[in-house]
């Protein structure tokens, strides 16, 4: 049964169509990874899963759950925040919360749901225990400005896993970093996929992608151009667009 | 003399600081709903708004005292602001309020508008709603941005009121004025800008001191 199931999805800026009708499933425990050259809409995509664009048309369903359909394009706010509950994001540019410490960070969105102070607790502990997952036991109280970017992007991603989401998302997690800072991250990333966590990485970095992913859609000009394995899609590509694509990054 | 002086230069401050504290009061919360309006989706409801911050930010605060004040009279016939001091100071009030929180909403916006949206969306996909949002993640940033800002209208502000003597608000300088016809003396007057400098000294320490326990966090 597929975890997450996207259909004819569509979407427009003013006149500029940017989705242009995109359809793929996933399976629980794998991880996809979403290639393309700028502007080709997987980030857009992304936005979308995670209700952060509202698409035009077509469907999204989680666990066989529809969450989205066109007819009902005009979701309301608790609508939208329970469709999010099955998406978790971590950002490009991180966006931590500046005046919360890392534990804070992670901690924060649980524990307004909590109801009792030992759920409070169990969050506290919980918290503690993604950031020691993701190497970050020493840096627990220190604040964003005090972190590398390397070390903000994984307290982002203990944050995102805090609210245990069904797919974890990632817009390209490294592009924002300095070379020797995406590594870290890569790992981390590696580490999740290796515990089956349901993942769609948005990344250029097209080695990572075909090591760590179970499949690879190749995003052209809004439409799916290429989907399949990472031998398959990135060793040998059958669609033209993917393998200029692929020789451009490689040189 | 010199007591004498200083004591009743300490009556006309009393004035002073009784508009200044009221009129913080007042507009700094009146200030972040104007500011609410002026970024409104709506145009009906921001361009009204905009308009009147144009209105008061493009006319000096003695002309808003005097139409405030005369105004309902002249126009309406209604004498709205009642007899004697406190109808002069009520009006003064009203016209420092309206043009403080126009000048603070104008701020406020400029800080809520600051903020980047990759807050406001890491916030979204948590799941928090717009009320959390504002609360727990945007007010705390905004209020460090805007301190700085809003020490500058503060300080301003202490001195402004001595505009109010212009609807004959009793406040220090009008006390410092009283020696020259009384006794012939004019350094009383002179003597109430001790007054006005060690205040906004002590609102500089203040100020100080709140950007220095916000500075934990960049």
């Amino acid at each position: 049964m597929a975890i997450l199931e996207v259909n004819g999805l569509k979407k427009k800026f003013d006149d500029d169509e940017i989705l242009k009708g995109i359809s793929f499933s996933m399976e629980k425990g794998q991880t996809l990874s979403i290639l393309g050259s700028s502007g080709s809409g997987k980030t857009t995509l992304l936005r979308c899963l995670n209700f952060l664009e509202v698409p035009d048309d077509g469907t999204i369903s989680v666990n066989e759950d529809l969450l989205f359909f066109a007819d009902n394009a005009k979701l309301t706010d608790v609508q939208i925040r329970k469709n999010r509950h099955h998406f978790g994001m971590v950002f490009q540019q991180f966006n931590l919360f500046p005046q919360y410490t890392a534990l804070e960070n992670v901690i924060l969105a649980p524990k307004l749901e909590a109801k009792s102070k030992e759920e409070v607790n169990e969050i506290i502990e919980r918290g503690k225990e993604l950031l020691t997952k993701m190497g970050l036991s020493e840096k627990m109280d220190n604040y964003p400005h005090q972190l590398s970017g390397g070390q903000q992007q994984r307290v982002a991603i203990a944050r995102a896993l805090a609210l245990s989401p069904d797919i974890l998302c990632f817009d390209e997690p490294t592009s924002a970093l300095d070379p020797e800072l995406t590594g870290e991250v890569l790992k981390v990333i590696k580490e999740l996929a290796s515990q089956h966590t349901t993942m769609i990485i948005v990344t250029h970095e097209i080695g990572f992608a075909r090591e760590v992913s179970d499949e690879i859609i190749f995003m052209d000009g809004g439409v799916i151009a290429e989907q399949g394995t990472p031998e398959q899609v990135i060793d040998n590509p059958s669609n033209e667009r993917t393998k200029q694509f692929l020789a451009n990054y490689l040189k | 003399m010199f007591t004498n002086v200083t004591i009743s230069l300490l009556e006309g401050f009393f004035g002073t600081l009784k508009l200044f504290s009221l009129t913080l009061l007042f507009s700094l919360p009146l200030g972040l709903i104007i500011s609410f309006g002026s970024m409104n989706k709506s145009s009906i409801v921001r361009l009204p708004i905009r308009f009147i911050i144009w209105i008061i930010r493009g006319t000096p605060l003695m002309l808003q005292l005097l139409i405030i004040f005369y105004g309902p009279g002249v126009f309406l016939g209604v004498n709205l602001w009642g007899s004697g001091d406190s109808g002069r100071f009520t009006a003064a009030l009203v016209a420092f309020v309206i043009n403080y929180a126009c000048y603070f909403s104008e701020i406020f916006r400029g800080g809520i508008q600051s903020i980047p949206k990759g807050q406001y969306e890491a916030a979204a996909v948590l799941g928090l709603t717009k009320r959390q949002t504002f609360f727990k993640i945007v007010l705390f940033q905004v209020i460090k941005k805007i301190v700085p800002p809003i020490s500058n209208e503060v300080i301003t502000l202490v001195k402004d009121t001595s505009l109010a003597r212009v609807i004959a608000f009793y406040e220090i300088i009008w006390e410092g004025e009283r020696f020259i016809k009384s006794a012939g003396i004019i350094w009383p007057l002179f003597y109430t800008g001790v007054f006005y400098l060690v205040f906004s000294g002590l609102l500089t320490l203040l100020f100080g001191y709140i950007e220095k326990r916000l500075s934990y966090f960049k």
